[in-house]
C-alpha cells in the first residue's frame, strides 16, 4: 500500500489486489448500513420510480428518532442531546439529505476501487469528498471496535503494535486478543494512515 | 503497516493556545451555538480543514479552535438562529464531525 501522493489533478494511492477488495467490502458495508442498499446490485430499470420512492418513505420513518446501531448514531449523531424536541426536528430536516449524500460519497469510492489496476485515483475536486467517506467508514470501525475516547484508540494502538510484534518473533500472542478485532483494529489504521496522507494532498497550500 | 497519523489522541504535540473563543451574547438573533466535541475518531488535520473551508477561516486560527477541541473537549464553532445553527451542524455532520446545538448560555 502507497498513501496519496499529487499527480496532476489528482491525488493517487497504491492498493494491491486484496487490500482493494476488503476496503471495497467494508465501504459497502456501511453504505448498506445507511441505506440497505448493496452496491454493484444491478437495479431493474421499471422498479426504479417505485424503488425510489420507498427509498424516500423508509428515509422519513427511520429520521423519527435516532438510530438503534451505535455505528449509524456515530455518522447520524443526535444533534441536541439535551432538548429532545430539537433533536428530533433537526433528525426529521436533515436525516434523509444527509444518508444520501454519504450514500452517494461512499457508492463512488466504491466504484474508483473496483477498477482495474493498483492504482486509486481521486480527482482534486472529489478529494473532500472522498476524506469524508473515509471518515464516516472509520466512525463505523471505531463503533464496532468500542473506541469512545482518545484512551480507547491509544490502547488499541498498542493491542496492535503487541499482536505484530507477536507475529514477526514468532512469540505466543496474547491469548486475550480476539483475532478479528485486531483485523478490524488493522483496517482502521490503514483507513486513518489512507486518510491522513489524503489530508497532506488537501492541505499542501494551504495557509 | 504503519504511520505517524494519529487521530485526535495523542502524537501530535498540543501547544497551548491563547484562548479565541469569543463570549457569545444572548442576543435574539443570536441565541443559538454551534459545538463541535472531541471523539477519537477524527483527524487533527481534516478537522483543521474543515474549519478552514467551511467557516472561511485562517488556518492558524482553524488549528488553534481544532486544539481546543482536543483539549477541551469541545468548542464553539458558531452562533446565530436556530435555523443557521442547523445548517452548521448539518454541514459538519456531513463532515463526520459531531456537532451539536443549543441555546447559548445553556
Amino acid at each position: 500500500m502507497r498513501g496519496f501522493e499529487a499527480r496532476g489533478d489528482a491525488a493517487v494511492a497504491e492498493l494491491d489486489s486484496e487490500e482493494r477488495a476488503v476496503i471495497a467490502r467494508v465501504i459497502a458495508d456501511v453504505g448498506l448500513l445507511l441505506d440497505g442498499e448493496s452496491f454493484g446490485m444491478e437495479r431493474e430499470q421499471v422498479e426504479d420510480t417505485e424503488e425510489e420512492l420507498f427509498r424516500y418513505l423508509r428515509g422519513f420513518e427511520a429520521a423519527l428518532s435516532d438510530p438503534e446501531d451505535p455505528a449509524v448514531l456515530r455518522i447520524l449523531p443526535n444533534a441536541a442531546p439535551t432538548d429532545r424536541e430539537v433533536a428530533d426536528e433537526f433528525r426529521r430536516l436533515t436525516e434523509p439529505e444527509l444518508r444520501a449524500t454519504k450514500v452517494d460519497r461512499l457508492r463512488v469510492m466504491w466504484l474508483a476501487l473496483n477498477e482495474d489496476g493498483p492504482e486509486w485515483e481521486v480527482p482534486e475536486d472529489q478529494a473532500m469528498a472522498t476524506a469524508a467517506a473515509l471518515t464516516d467508514v472509520r466512525l463505523v470501525l471505531a463503533a464496532r471496535l468500542g473506541l469512545d475516547t482518545d484512551d480507547d484508540a491509544e490502547a488499541l494502538h498498542r493491542e496492535i503494535d503487541g499482536a505484530e510484534h507477536a507475529l514477526a518473533t514468532g512469540g505466543a500472542s496474547d491469548p486475550v486478543l480476539n483475532p478479528e478485532r485486531v483485523w478490524l483494529g488493522m483496517l482502521y489504521q490503514a483507513l486513518t494512515w489512507l486518510q491522513e496522507s489524503l489530508m497532506s494532498y488537501v492541505m499542501r497550500d494551504d495557509v | 503497516m504503519n504511520g505517524d497519523s494519529r487521530p485526535y489522541s495523542g502524537g501530535v504535540s498540543t501547544q497551548q493556545q491563547g484562548s479565541t473563543d469569543v463570549v457569545v451574547e444572548s442576543r435574539r438573533d443570536d441565541a443559538w451555538v454551534t459545538i463541535v466535541w472531541n471523539d477519537p475518531v477524527n483527524l487533527m488535520s481534516y478537522v483543521t480543514h474543515v474549519f478552514q473551508s467551511y467557516f472561511g477561516w485562517t488556518r492558524d486560527r482553524a488549528q488553534a479552535r481544532m486544539r481546543e477541541v482536543h483539549t477541551q473537549g469541545k468548542t464553539v464553532v458558531s452562533s446565530g438562529g436556530r435555523e443557521k445553527m442547523e445548517i452548521d451542524v448539518q454541514a459538519m455532520h456531513s463532515f463526520g464531525l459531531w456537532a451539536t446545538m443549543q441555546r447559548s448560555g445553556q
